[in-house]
């Protein structure tokens, strides 16, 4: 995935409504009707949002039978997990480094405090 | 309501706790004066060639990192909140080839403990405008039934 593919999943994400969906989805596939029943929001509305979902490969829709079904497609949001350690191991490895800095004898820089 | 806003949907949040057995003041000091922060900034074997920070609300901070195989990264941000000695919130974004990435916020909490600091450490990463706005709608809505009440 490349960085521009993550900013378009971030930027898909920045939104409530769009992880509450995406949320939902985490328990099985739903129909547009279904998804936007706890949204005070209009159906077009919801669409919007899915589209947005859509493009940025977050979900998948379906036919089956008669019905347009979304299901959550889970690659993107493994990868902002990826992206999300890297940030993980930049404020272990500070804190750690914060730690040992304070350890130290005070110095002329550092004894103000 | 922000419950129902997130669905249980991790919100792609960090939070780390540590502890320091020194008064928040100095901690506070560390992560607040530049010529501290250098000295820790950054994964092991990183130093700072480059350090500006305005420390007050809406100032803007940077750093430049550089790697043992001299490679540099640029990170900055503005500050949003700074209670001396409790709390410090600022945003962040890498600037990798001249474009300013996604930008996160970082919130610090230094909380004074019998033994030093408590240190808690948040980085979110989505603007939660929205979801201020649900709390709002939640305050609003309890204040509604205070005045009711009274």
């Amino acid at each position: 995935m490349t960085p521009d593919t993550l900013s378009i999943t971030l930027s898909a994400l920045a939104d409530p409504t769009r992880r509450a969906i995406l949320a939902r989805l985490r328990s099985g596939k739903a129909t547009v009707g279904e998804l936007a029943e706890p949204f005070d929001m209009s159906l077009p509305a919801i669409s919007k949002h899915l589209r947005v979902l859509e493009k940025a490969a977050l979900i998948n829709r379906e036919t089956e039978a008669q019905w347009r079904l979304c299901t959550l497609a889970p690659e993107p949001l493994e990868e902002i997990d990826r992206w999300l350690s890297r940030y993980r191991e930049f404020w272990e490895q500070s804190l750690g480094r914060l730690g040992e800095y304070l350890d130290q004898p005070a110095t002329e820089e550092n004894e103000d405090g | 309501m922000a419950e129902a806003a997130t669905g249980g949907m991790p919100d792609r949040v960090l939070h780390l706790v540590r502890h320091y057995p020194h008064p928040r003041e100095r901690v506070f000091a560390a992560w607040t004066e530049p010529a501290q922060l250098v000295k820790w900034w950054g994964p092991k074997g990183v130093h700072i060639p480059h350090c500006q920070m305005d420390v007050r609300v809406d100032g803007s901070w940077e750093t430049t990192m550089r790697n043992e195989d001299g490679r540099e990264f640029f990170v900055s941000g503005r500050y949003l909140e700074i209670t001396r000695p409790a709390r410090l919130v600022f945003t962040w974004a890498w600037t990798s080839d001249g474009e300013r990435g996604h930008e996160t916020t970082v919130t610090v909490e230094f909380n004074e403990k019998r033994d030093g600091t408590e240190l808690v450490l948040t980085q979110t990463l989505f603007e939660t405008n929205e979801s201020r706005d649900l709390h709002n709608e939640g305050w609003s809505s309890s204040l509604d039934c205070l005045a009711e009440h009274l």
